[in-house]
């Protein structure tokens, strides 16, 4: 049995040189084929990661602590006091990256030619650094210095609604802690570049500063946290309600249930999107290996009239394709690899920044190894070569071999 | 429907505040003594406050689209009492603003009810208008939240008038750069022109005719004018007036707001 296999592996092996163009065409289409689900498969990924990531560091982060009924209020009297000692030590376990503490509530903004609503963020910029994107978004003047600063930094498109500028003041309304309007004249230090919807609707200053702004203590309206991506959102979500039952605790998931929908549709349409190409690469496959086997009807005809079995017949087809189908998987995961290895520094899109913008998307996608994908299609290419190659090899193998001979099946 | 509804009822509240202004602005006593900028206008608006008073006004908002008449009776009790009630045209009929201190009432005849208006929905620019209610409700405020500087006196139809430049103090929240304030020396407000922080002209609002009403001198006819909109404006026509009459206490209530008894 052994050597049986010895012979046929050589011949296996000979066979496919006896024809190398062949071999060849066979080898590119299908490294080809798996190269092109690899990648894009890994493009893909990064492509809604970044885009999801990219809406989430704006403002929502992973997650959100607020006080009961101010997602459905938001107004000033659903705020909450600062974090206790627990929630504190919750905040700062090691699965959260970053939090933050913000006020933010509705108000307008006015200036001399326009009145227009908005919802003022007040931040501590040391801390907002690390959950938001909007710090480093700021393209004109500065952001803002600490949590006291009294300046306010507005959207691109929003200040050039009211016709407002760097270094002129605008005012701005709510309504303070005893139910009546507050208003307060605000320095423009900064324009934010975000997308239009941020810009128009959010104006952010120094947390104290909009708290002494509105007549509050310390009360603050949300906590926003920041978790790696390798956590899951949901535990830490557990892990905090617990040390603060009374609080309602939200993951990015309920908190944007558009941004959670559109994560789930992306997660099914990478597959949808994946079966289409690998029906195309898997049609160039069979289309190769059919041509390849029919080509041999005479030669398998031949060596059934030699009197070799038509099941060792079936074994020596499978042999070749398996290592020439094996071969191209291999070379098809190098080479998916070698790409992915080649742009995991990231892709820079912003070329492209104004027609992203529009879907919110990243602007540098970094392309990660996805190994459950790469062991799945490699596996499921490779077999499906040698199962097609097989069903024309058992025709010509169970067929009479003189009339094989003669190509007459 | 419901900004339709919010932009009512601000109309209304504008509508009120136009004539505050209007009212206050005419009852005065002479301030021709008064030499510095300062004084000058403290004294007209000092004498405004005071007063008690009621008036047949014609609003005319000129728009793009069309030009828009409205009739209001108003009475005014001080700085701090207010009713407004639309008498024409009969769409808009019976709709009527009660202002008492902070807080402001609005009734609407169809929904036969009284709303009590959030600060917020005040703070919102009338669309379409050339006024906010911004500038209306708080026209006071140009003595104590500035700085005065009297930048000419001129003469206009033999009547001395004061041409003030307004400045608003640091930290203050008014957003206009400049404000100059014309007022003539029998307290006769002639024009107040609204600048923006880079002393680009924003809007100013003129008399466009002063005459005899009530028994003293008053801008009777009002343009508020914008700038970049050539052709549109918003224009408070007194018809009538009447001042310093006592107001029965009936009228400024909440009762009297929803069923009239006048």
């Amino acid at each position: 049995m052994i050597d049986t296999l010895k012979t046929f592996g050589s011949l296996a092996w000979r066979n496919l040189w006896r024809n190398s163009r062949r071999t060849f065409i066979t080898l590119i289409v299908v490294s080809v084929g798996l190269w092109s689900i690899l990648f894009f498969n890994s493009f893909m990924i990064a492509w809604t990661q970044a885009s999801k990531q990219a809406t989430l560091s704006v403002l929502i982060g992973s997650g959100q602590i607020h006080a009961p009924g101010y997602m459905d209020d938001p107004s000033i009297d659903r705020l909450m006091q600062p974090p206790d000692a627990a929630l504190t030590k919750a905040l700062n376990a090691p699965d959260i990256t970053a939090w933050a503490t913000r006020l933010q509530l509705p108000g307008v903004v006015v200036s001399e030619y326009k009145t227009l609503p908005i919802t003022i963020v007040g931040v501590d910029p040391a801390l907002e650094r690390k959950v938001s994107s909007i710090p480093g978004k700021v393209v004109k003047g500065r952001y803002l210095k600490d949590v006291s600063d009294d300046g306010i930094i507005l959207g691109l498109n929003l200040a050039k609604r009211l016709k407002t500028g760097l270094g002129r003041r605008v005012i701005l309304m709510s309504q303070n802690v005893e139910g009546k309007l507050a208003e307060q004249s605000f320095d423009v230090v900064g324009l934010f570049d975000a997308d239009k919807n941020t810009e128009d609707f959010y104006a952010f200053t120094g947390r104290t500063a909009e708290q002494a702004f509105v007549g509050l203590k310390n009360q603050i309206a949300e906590i926003v946290i920041v978790t790696p991506d390798t956590v899951n959102v949901d535990t830490t979500v557990k892990n905090l309600q617990a040390a603060a039952p009374k609080l309602d605790v939200k993951s990015w998931r309920k908190l944007s249930l558009f941004l959670a929908a559109s994560d789930t549709f992306m997660q099914g349409f990478i597959y949808v999107w994946l079966g289409v190409v690998f029906a195309l690469m898997a049609i160039g496959i069979v289309n190769t290996q059919l041509m390849t086997v029919f080509e041999r009807t005479q030669e398998f005809g031949l060596l059934r009239a030699l009197g070799m079995k038509s099941r060792l017949v079936l074994l020596l087809v499978a042999m070749e394709s398996a290592v020439m189908i094996g071969v191209g998987v291999l070379l098809g995961i190098v080479m998916a690899a070698a790409t992915i290895w080649w742009l995991s520094s990231g892709v820079d899109l912003s070329a492209f920044a104004a027609a992203l913008e529009m879907f919110q998307g990243g602007q540098v996608l970094y392309l990660k190894y996805q190994p459950q994908a790469f062991i799945q299609f490699s596996i499921l290419i490779w077999l499906l070569g040698i199962i097609v190659a097989l069903w024309p090899a058992r025709r010509a193998a169970k067929s009479n071999p003189v009339d094989a001979m003669r190509r007459l099946t | 429907m419901a900004v339709d509804k919010v932009m009512n009822v601000i109309r209304r509240k504008l509508a009120f505040g136009l004539v505050a202004l209007v009212m206050g602005l005419g009852t005065q006593t002479g301030v021709a003594q008064a030499q510095d900028a300062a004084s000058i206008l403290k004294l007209a608006f000092d004498n405004w406050r005071a007063d008690s008073s009621f008036a047949r006004v014609q609003m005319t908002i000129k728009r793009a689209t069309g030009t828009r008449n409205l009739t209001m009776e108003s009475w005014t009790q001080g700085s701090d009492k207010a009713l407004v009630r639309f008498v024409k045209p009969a769409r808009d009929a019976g709709n009527a603003t009660l202002q008492l201190g902070s807080q402001t009432y609005v009734f609407n005849p169809k929904l036969n009810q009284v709303i009590k208006l959030p600060a917020s929905a005040l703070s919102q620019s009338w669309m379409g208008s050339d006024f906010s209610y911004e500038d209306l409700s708080r026209s006071e405020k140009i003595i104590t939240d500035y700085t005065h500087k009297l930048l000419s006196t001129k003469s206009v139809g033999g009547k001395k008038v004061y041409v003030i430049e307004s400045t608003p103090i640091k930290g203050k929240p008014i957003v206009w750069g400049k404000q100059i304030v014309s007022v003539r020396s029998d307290g006769v407000l002639v024009s107040i022109a609204y600048y923006d922080q880079v002393g680009k002209r924003v809007r100013i609002m003129s008399a466009d005719k002063i005459s005899t009403i009530g028994g003293r001198p008053y801008p009777t006819v009002m343009t508020m004018r914008r700038d970049g909109k050539p052709g549109l404006f918003t224009r408070i026509t007194t018809l009538s007036a009447k001042f310093d009459l006592a107001i029965p206490k009936y009228i400024f209530t909440r009762s009297n707001l929803q069923n009239p008894r006048n």
